[in-house]
């Protein structure tokens, strides 16, 4: 399939190992062709993060939700499973349910009233008699699941593709990381209500390279480094290293970057925390080992998942969600993560220290729309101009470390560059990218944190 | 949010704050935040107050010390918000939006403690960035304390009644 004529002329990406550099063509973040494609192939075949359980804590609870544009139900049945459901009437495709969350037992099409049981079977069809074989007909009808639903430590994940791998053979390396999640408080972790729910101009994939660029941080961040080194924190980047996990996903892992509430105390989090910290690092020590403990709870972490998932594992829990909605237009949804037996008092610093970074309101994410809103804008200068060769962006930063084998800093556009490579194979694009002398066999080294 | 009784004025702190005051304080802030004079709107906000702006997906009674929300300010934040909006390097509002605010359906009624009363009021603002213009709009959920020099905010909560944010649609203004 990678050799479909399309209408984009030049390789998607250019990966030269002499001249140390790596080019992306920016008709990938412009293009409608390429987009389709990414719902085709990506959103298709891929796992994508659905919710997480804890969204749905009891039986009947639902939330509905659109992946790759398809409108989705997640719920939980009467017995307690959870499922997605396309949220489409399988008698003529109506919108099934037009809640956005509730709790409820039957779903009824308002159209014609046909009724289906929240583990999809049809509950009733009002004059069934009017069809030939109606029992038949009627276990035909029941809701269309999607056909592969898996839950790793709470996380839900569902692929469009029958055929695709187990899910934790697809998150491979990434899947520890979200368990590390799960290890830092011994009760356990659920989602809040409260979910950030925005949208931005800009495409998909400017988002995954934000999250993996440390390189931004220090300029594009600088009032809100300010505000740290102000409330007593010093800031650094040194130390800070970036990892390809596989199959796309990426790991920046960070030590420089503000405190983490309950694991790693600084000044603006007062007192009372000081001590809530170090009896909680006692416990996880306890409870972990030293050497686990330290992964889990000394370094903040930001994991891609491809393609859709994002745990900014920093102050506090993030999940983000991405949803492309098209070329240049994104979707976001972001719910906070928290312990699940947390005291009020540690909550509400949580709360408040989250949500003064993270979001559309906060006093960093902004900066981070901003700048990747205006990439989508700028790229047009170089659009479909006479000298194809400039329209490309440049990701080579750290390639000569990565060359001598030396592991890539967060301030560096490696784990960028894994994103991309694996991009180009899921995407069937595979003559899209071209190879210039001998790629390093060191750029996919993983971590041993166990 | 509490029961809201339409009245023209409300009794706190011994004395008594008419609607028409309310109104001018509204006014004022809202023309303050239009003409991006941020140390003046500092001055209208008592020491340790609160700058709140909850998920749109908000439910009443939801604390946003207890839920997601895009912004929960405790007084160092809120000054650390303003210092922010005045620096060159606040790149979501370099160059700054243009707003005009409407505030309207303004309402008193008392607060949960004797030298507070809480207003409710209707907002529209309208920002201009980036070629686009954007319309917000919800409701002001404030609590105000009366002093000797005017009235002060103790809580300003800015409740939208959008189901999400719109592409581009950014809180990195004062709503
Ligand atoms: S479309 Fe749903 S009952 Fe007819
Ligand atoms: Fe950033």
């Amino acid at each position: 399939m990678g050799s479909n004529p399309r209408t984009v002329p030049a390789p998607m990406i250019v990966e030269d190992w002499d001249q140390l550099t790596f080019r992306v063509n920016r008709e990938a973040y412009r293009s409608a062709e390429i987009f389709a494609r990414e719902r085709g192939w990506v959103w298709m075949h891929t796992w994508l993060y659905l919710g997480h359980e804890t969204e749905i804590p009891n039986p009947n609870d639902f939330k509905v939700r659109t992946l790759g544009g398809r409108p989705l139900i997640f719920c939980r049945d009467t017995a307690g499973e959870v499922h997605a459901f396309l949220n489409s009437c399988p008698h003529r495709g109506t919108v099934l349910c037009r809640e956005n969350e509730g709790s409820t037992r039957l779903f009824q099409c308002f159209y014609h009233a046909w009724t289906f049981r929240n583990n999809g079977e049809v509950a009733a069809i009002p004059d069934a008699g009017a069809y030939e074989s109606s029992d038949e007909f009627r276990a035909s009808m029941g809701l269309r699941g999607v056909p592969r639903l898996e839950t790793h430590e709470g996380f839900v994940f569902v692929s469009f593709d029958p055929d695709a791998p187990p899910l934790l053979d697809y998150l491979g390396d990434a899947a520890d990381y979200m368990t590390m999640i799960q290890q830092q408080h011994a009760g356990g972790m659920t989602t809040l209500p409260g979910t950030q729910l925005y949208s931005v101009r800009g495409n998909w994939k400017l988002a995954v390279e934000n999250a993996m660029d440390g390189y931004h941080f220090a300029p594009t961040h600088n009032t809100f480094v300010g505000y740290l080194r102000e409330s007593g924190y010093a800031v650094t980047d040194d130390n800070q290293y970036a990892y390809n996990l596989g199959n796309g996903h990426g790991l920046l892992v960070l030590t420089g970057h503000g405190g983490r509430i309950s694991m790693i105390w600084e000044p603006r989090f007062g007192e009372d925390e000081r001590v809530r910290t170090e009896a909680h690092r006692a416990e996880m020590t306890q409870r972990l080992g030293e050497k686990r403990a330290h992964y889990v709870a000394d370094e903040s972490h930001i994991l891609f998942v491809f393609p859709n998932l994002l745990l900014f594992d920093i102050e506090g829990l993030s999940i983000r969600q991405l949803e492309p909605v098209a070329p240049d237009q994104t979707d976001v949804r972001a719910w906070q993560l928290v312990p699940r037996d947390e005291d009020p008092d540690t909550r509400a610093l949580r709360m408040k220290t989250v949500v003064s970074f993270v979001g559309p309101g906060g006093l960093a994410t902004p900066d981070d729309i901003e700048a990747y809103e205006a990439v989508q804008r700028g790229i047009q200068a170089t659009a479909g101009t006479a000298a194809p060769e400039l329209d490309y962006s440049d990701m080579s930063r750290g390639m000569a470390d990565e060359a001598k084998g030396v592991q890539g800093r967060s301030i560096d556009e490696g784990a960028m560059r894994g994103f991309w490579r694996h991009w180009i194979e899921a995407t069937g694009l595979d003559d899209g990218i071209e190879v210039n002398g001998e790629r390093p066999a060191s750029f996919l080294a993983g971590r041993d944190v166990r | 949010m509490t029961a809201i009784v339409n009245r023209g004025a409300v009794r706190c702190a011994g004395r008594t704050v008419t609607r028409q005051e309310v109104e001018d304080f509204l006014y004022a802030e809202a023309d303050i935040l239009d003409h991006w004079d941020y140390d003046g709107w500092l001055a209208l906000f008592e020491p340790g107050a609160r700058y709140e702006i909850p998920t749109t997906d908000h439910r009443p009674g939801w604390s946003p010390h207890e839920t997601g929300s895009f912004v929960d300010d405790d007084w160092d934040l809120l000054n650390a918000r303003v210092k922010r909006l005045k620096s060159r390097k606040a790149h979501a509002e370099n160059p700054h939006s243009r707003t005009h605010r409407l505030v309207s359906n303004v309402r008193l009624s008392e607060g949960d403690t004797e030298d507070a009363f809480r207003v409710a009021a209707s907002f529209v603002v309208h920002r201009a960035r980036d070629g686009h213009f954007d319309a917000y709009v919800g409701w002001y959920d404030h609590l105000l304390v009366p002093t000797d020099d005017g009235l002060r905010f103790r809580l300003r909560r800015s409740l939208l009644c959008h189901e999400s944010l719109a592409a581009g649609a950014r809180l990195s203004f004062i709503l």
